[in-house]
């Protein structure tokens, strides 16, 4: 009951400190809301995405196969599902996003090379074979890009992908029509085939995924399958917002731990020693508080941000283990740093350092995508705490059990490690 | 016959190379108003430290209300208030968010937290601020406040360590009356100052302490009675005093004598018959008196005599 006291009077100093509420929720709701206007948008359906048009040069090199020879789609005649694609691709819809011309390979390259183009689409010669499932070996889409480049050409290579997706699926659905109407001796005619493809996929939404298709991605940086239900924008503001979200918990964590200090200078600390209360008793009552201010820091946080950005943050489950893991993980790493440090002139310098370089580094995986470096940053941010955050928070999103299990334990060893730390060394200072 | 109250025995603290308190030992009565007085530094606050349990002795033992406090620390501290000598509240707060913290800290809830706070509220004269941000508040009415949060649990035993320091006249009577309409309710104090006029209006009976030991304890008049009927006159010269000392160590009943830079201090038997000798002296060899204050005998005039240096050195 005592701890609960303690950890509600910290509570509700808190939520009347200017100070602590700005940290809290302010700052990262406005970093968020800055990059979402320097995309050009916040959000919703009215928004616009405004990131520059990406020159895609695209290589069909699809050979097309017998068995659909010439179909017609939407009132066109095509002969291969390389043609179709790129017709789907000069629509209206991505017209601010890419411009599309065809070249040949070699021209293709050389273009990307020498930075006169962002993207070179290369479609295999088997494209078509693959898709109507007639192929034995898979194939690959390759994503030539410049390096230099990261967002438009990784925005182009998401929208891509959500269309072959979306064919992929339309052959699985003609496969199961078809072996239907066969068993009633009707046979669908090849347009009828490739239009039945086409409408599938585009009932589909592109949202549905994960086909067997023989497909596979040459890529730099593979965008994940599930990201594709969101814009574009609300992928990369959703990055954005964990990352400020998991870097300003960290700051809430260690804002309550400091509590400790500050009520050891101000006496109150040595008055809570004085009355009947076990030092235990007294430390666990901050370590309740900090813990319950993180709790409304990130389910604000998250609430806002799929309210005001429409940002979806995927299955519950995954995100409340993520969470959880986030708070106890933050709350903790907040007393292990103020155990360290003799009092609050100390703590302002080491909280402001330690917390800016690991909350930079842990965070960091989200200002490197589709760069040549991304892939380090997949590992590297889990030398600080923060890095596990922001690992268990996108494996979450992308619908990764596994990895949201595996992170969330990470955290949470990590956050009994530096629990069980930090309150023997406040136990042993005071005693 | 009085319950023993506080019990201290053989207590020894030290900090690195500084002793802090020397063996200490005294009993405090049950409805005692027991004072500790001494200089800055002179062990009081290491005592009452040890006393309340926030500090681990070298050495010794303390019993409260017959707890001990070093092996029952829980049962010790619910029958013990303390008034920090620091103000130690939660200024962002309301007082009375305050007194209902530290009331549940205490155990107190419901209804008789509630009328408790109430009562402490109107004892330290805060009822019509008790809505008011502390940070808000004058340093007289948090010192109240501060006593207050002591008072709420009732407690047997009150400690309070210089809690008239840097107070205004109106809060430092205030709680000089508190502390005797806790007395009043059979509340045992333990209260330290180095204000000697404090320890001489409030105490049954005072222990002096020097450089972390008990020099002298007894009533105000056991007290007195070590440096006998003797007046204090201290001389502020025009020059250096030294060598005036020696001069007036000639004059018959002057029993102490002691100088520090342009100060003397001496104990004597009668200031009037002995004041013209002493001018009179001054004067042959040049010297000039500057000002003199005679005082009748007290506790400054004990510490002098048992220390050889003034309370407020």
């Amino acid at each position: 009951m005592k701890i609960l006291t303690i950890a509600i009077k910290d509570l509700w100093r808190s939520f009347r400190s200017f100070f602590a509420l700005a940290f809290m929720f302010g700052v990262p709701i406005l970093m968020t809301l800055m990059f979402a206007f320097l995309f050009g948008g916040i959000g919703g359906e009215d928004s616009e995405f405004s990131i520059p048009t990406t020159d895609v040069l695209f290589v069909n090199k699809d050979e097309g196969n017998s068995l659909v020879s010439n179909f017609e789609s939407n009132g066109e005649q095509f002969t291969t599902m390389g043609e179709l694609l790129l017709d789907t691709l000069e629509q209206d819809d991505f017209a601010d996003i890419m411009t599309l011309s065809s070249a040949t390979e070699s021209e293709a390259r050389t273009m990307v090379d020498e930075q006169h183009a962002g993207l070179a689409l290369i479609i295999p010669k088997d494209f078509t074979t693959i898709l109507i499932g007639q192929g034995d070996s898979p194939t690959e889409i390759e994503f030539y890009k410049d390096p230099e480049l990261s967002l438009g050409p990784q925005v182009v290579q998401s929208i891509v992908m959500s269309v072959v997706d979306g064919f992929s699926s339309g052959s699985l659905t003609l496969d199961t029509v078809n072996a239907v109407l066969q068993g009633q001796g009707i046979t669908l005619t090849q347009s009828d085939q490739i239009s039945l493809m086409q409408n599938s996929s585009t009932e589909m939404g592109f949202e549905e995924v994960g086909s067997t298709s023989n497909l596979n991605i040459i890529s730099p940086a593979t965008v994940q399958t599930s990201e594709n239900q969101s814009s574009p924008l609300q992928t990369i503001l959703r990055s954005i917002m964990a990352g400020m979200m998991i870097f300003y918990a960290f700051f809430t964590g260690t804002s309550a731990a400091q509590t400790i200090l500050q009520e050891e200078e101000n006496g109150t600390l040595a008055r809570l020693f004085i009355s009947p209360t076990s030092t235990a008793t007294i430390l666990n009552g901050k370590f309740l508080a900090g813990f319950l201010m993180i709790i409304v820091q990130v389910t604000v946080l998250l609430v806002f941000a799929n309210l005001v950005f429409d940002i979806q943050w995927g299955a519950l489950f995954p995100l409340i283990l993520a969470s959880i893991g986030l708070v106890a993980l933050a709350t903790s790493f907040g007393i292990l740093v103020m155990s360290l440090v003799k009092g609050t002139k100390q703590a302002g310098i080491i909280y402001g350092t330690v917390l800016t370089f690991t909350g930079m580094l842990g965070i960091s995986s989200v200002f490197v995508i589709g760069t040549p470096i991304e892939e380090a940053f997949n590992y590297l941010p889990l030398i600080v705490p923060q890095g596990w955050a922001m690992n268990a928070f996108r494996a979450s999103w992308q619908g990764n059990w596994v990895q949201t299990l595996i992170n969330t334990a990470g955290m949470l060893a990590l956050a009994v490690a530096f629990f069980l730390i930090g309150n023997a060394r406040f136990k042993k200072r005071f005693s | 016959m009085n319950q023993i109250a506080v019990k201290v025995e053989d207590l020894d603290k030290s900090f690195e190379e500084v002793h802090a308190v020397n063996n200490v030992s005294f009993e405090i009565q049950t409805g005692e108003i027991f004072s500790l007085l001494g200089p800055n530094g002179a062990g009081k606050t290491t005592t009452i430290g040890m006393i309340s349990g926030l500090l681990t002795p070298d050495a010794g033992q303390v019993w409260l209300m017959g707890h001990s406090v070093q092996k029952n620390p829980k049962a010790a501290k619910a029958e013990l208030g303390v008034v920090p000598q620091e103000i130690a509240l939660y200024d962002d707060i309301s007082a009375r968010a305050n007194l209902n913290f530290w009331g549940k800290m205490y155990g107190l809830r419901g209804q008789a937290l509630s009328e408790r706070v109430d009562e402490v509220l109107a004892l330290v004269g805060l009822e019509d601020r008790q809505t008011g941000k502390v940070s808000k508040f004058s340093g007289g009415m948090q010192r109240r406040l501060n006593v207050g949060i002591a008072l709420l649990h009732e407690p047997q035993v009150i400690i309070m360590d210089e809690p008239t320091v840097g107070i205004d006249p109106q809060s430092r009577r205030k709680i000089l009356d508190s502390v005797k309409h806790l007395c009043d309710q059979g509340v045992t104090i333990l209260y330290t100052t180095h204000y000697m006029e404090e320890a001489q209006e409030l105490s049954d009976r005072i222990a002096i302490m020097d450089y972390g030991k008990i020099v002298a304890m007894g009533t105000h008049e056991e007290l007195i009675n070590i440096v006998g009927e003797l007046d204090r006159i201290t001389l502020s010269m025009s020059a250096e005093s030294s060598e005036v000392v020696t001069l007036f160590q000639g004059i018959k009943g002057i029993k102490e004598i002691s100088a520090e830079d342009n100060t003397i201090n001496m104990l004597v038997t009668d200031s009037n018959q002995i004041l013209p000798d002493i001018f009179e002296t001054a004067s042959s060899v040049d010297v000039r008196i500057n000002a003199v204050d005679i005082q009748e005998p007290n506790l400054e005039a004990v510490f002098l005599h048992l220390t050889g240096r003034a309370l407020r050195d």
